[in-house]
């Protein structure tokens, strides 16, 4: 475990020296947040539209950041994989297990802490404008957080082995926008019904943010929390297992 | 015990045979060069000694550990510096250096240690807290031959270590490369004559992925009856063509 957590110390330098990192994946959706929150407020209550109220627009906030942090695994992966860097890492005693738990961790906490400092603006936002978000919730929310956050760093992991650095982040870019779309961060996806209600509940977006939201909000029913959190969490077990295999394979490949 | 062994080591790619049933012997403490053209097969070769690629047929043993049953022990002894610098860009040099000892697993004064002699040695002090990305082709050639040096290796492998740098970054790291021999085994591909001439105790090489000659260099020259490591080359790359 001494050289994954060496590795991890790479990464997560490699990645907070790269401002591209920050642009996206903390600006950007800290931004989504600010000019929403400026979109709810000049929506006349009587349009009854609360998906951008601070309580529900955090947590999806929240999730719109994880598929950025997706973004930069695969980049980070497939990077490497360009160039001879991992080629001079498979030549000393460093394993598969290394390498995947390297690459994993340091994007965790990145995303631990980019969920941290959204939820920080968007208390300070819910203060502002006199919502008042619930600490407990927000607490509550993040621990959440953390199976789609693992979802996430599985699907660009997946990209990241499979496609080189050029595809992989137009394919996380596809990703990014059905995500926002059938997770339902920019529109009420439950309240739509019919086809795109279907859909949506087709993709594990939906769930992530369902989820999320019913954290916020205190609501551990089965139908709100329960229930989607199991799919997400479910989704996260199976792209994380698909992403160490793809990555083990693709090692063993290139040592073929 | 030989640093290097090989008998009838050959790679196949689908129909392309990029190493034919090589045999080759390294001692220890020499340096041998690998010479040959793009795609004569010195890379392949490296990879294989490396336990980077998987012999079609034949076998190799680098300090009488065997490169396919033994890949531990193997990895454990060798250090590589790619073709590419294979550096971590963002990072400093040091702060490479640091990250090499610890996957390595030295504790944290022996590699505040080793980094620091490292970065004497190749004197790196005024690069040491400068990003990878900033430095010139030759101060990355150097980083990257240190990183190598940093599990402390009985046998190094340099591949094609001063492709693309200018006459003098390549002369500055002939001597770093000099000042090492003797002290570790050094496999180095090139297709630079005169690296070759310059550095090696020994040459081999390669033509379509056959060991085509093996000598120091008076050895060549007396084989194909020229002066020269360049007209030797030749003649035996013409012969081989033949």
């Amino acid at each position: 475990m001494k050289r994954a957590f060496a590795f991890t110390g790479r990464n997560i330098r490699e990645l907070l020296r790269d401002p591209l990192g920050y642009i996206f994946c903390l600006g950007f959706p800290l931004i989504m947040l600010i000019i929403m929150t400026i979109v709810d407020r000049s929506i006349p209550p009587k349009a009854n539209m609360t998906v951008f109220h601070i309580e529900n627009l955090a947590p999806g906030v929240a999730v719109f950041g994880q598929m950025f942090i997706m973004l930069f695994t695969a980049l980070n992966v497939s990077t490497d994989r360009s160039g001879t860097f991992l080629m001079r890492l498979y030549a000393t005693p460093m394993t598969a297990s290394d390498l995947t738990a390297g690459y994993i961790i340091p994007m965790l906490i990145i995303s631990m802490v980019q969920a941290a400092i959204t939820f920080t603006v968007a208390f300070i936002i819910s203060v502002i404008v006199g919502s008042g978000l619930n600490i407990g919730g927000i607490f509550i929310c993040m621990i959440t957080l953390i199976p789609s956050a693992l979802m996430f760093i599985g699907f660009g992991l997946i990209f990241g082995v499979l496609f080189n650095e050029k595809s992989a982040p137009g394919l996380c870019s596809i990703i990014i926008s059905l995500g926002s779309f059938f997770g339902g961060i920019w529109f009420d996806a439950q309240g739509t019904g019919g086809v795109m209600l279907k859909i949506s509940k087709c993709t594990p977006f939906f769930y992530c943010t369902k989820s999320a939201r019913a954290a916020m909000a205190l609501d551990f029913g089965a139908d709100s929390f329960m229930i989607p959190l199991a799919i997400v969490v479910l989704c996260a077990v199976v792209l994380m297992s698909l992403s160490c295999f793809a990555f083990s394979k693709k090692m063993r490949t290139d040592l073929g | 015990m030989l640093a290097v062994q090989t008998k009838g080591l050959t790679k196949k790619y689908k129909d392309l045979t990029a190493v034919d049933s090589l045999d080759l012997e390294v001692e220890q403490g020499e340096l041998f060069s690998l010479l040959g053209v793009n795609g004569a097969g010195k890379t392949t070769t490296i990879r294989m000694l490396c336990c980077l690629a998987k012999a079609t047929s034949g076998e190799a043993w680098v300090m009488g550990k065997n490169c396919d049953s033994d890949k531990t022990a193997v990895k454990s002894m060798i250090g590589i510096s790619p073709q590419d610098t294979a550096v971590a860009e963002r990072l400093t040099v040091r702060e490479n250096l640091l990250f090499m000892c610890r996957v390595y697993g030295f504790d944290k004064q022996k590699s505040r240690d080793r980094t620091a002699e490292l970065i004497d040695t190749f004197g790196m002090q005024k690069v040491a807290d400068s990003r990878a990305k900033t430095l010139s082709g030759g101060w990355k050639r150097k980083l990257s031959i240190a990183m190598a040096l940093i599990g402390e290796p009985q046998v190094l492998f340099l591949d094609e270590p001063t492709l693309g740098l200018d006459v003098l970054a390549r002369r500055e790291l002939w001597r770093e490369i000099q000042s090492l021999k003797g002290k570790l085994t050094i496999i180095l591909t090139t297709h630079y004559m005169e690296e070759a001439q310059q550095l090696s105790d020994r040459i081999g090489i390669m033509i379509e992925g056959r060991l085509a000659a093996l000598g120091t260099l008076s050895e060549l020259e007396k084989q194909t009856g020229t002066t020269g490591l360049e007209n030797a080359f030749v003649a035996i790359a013409e012969g081989g063509a033949q």
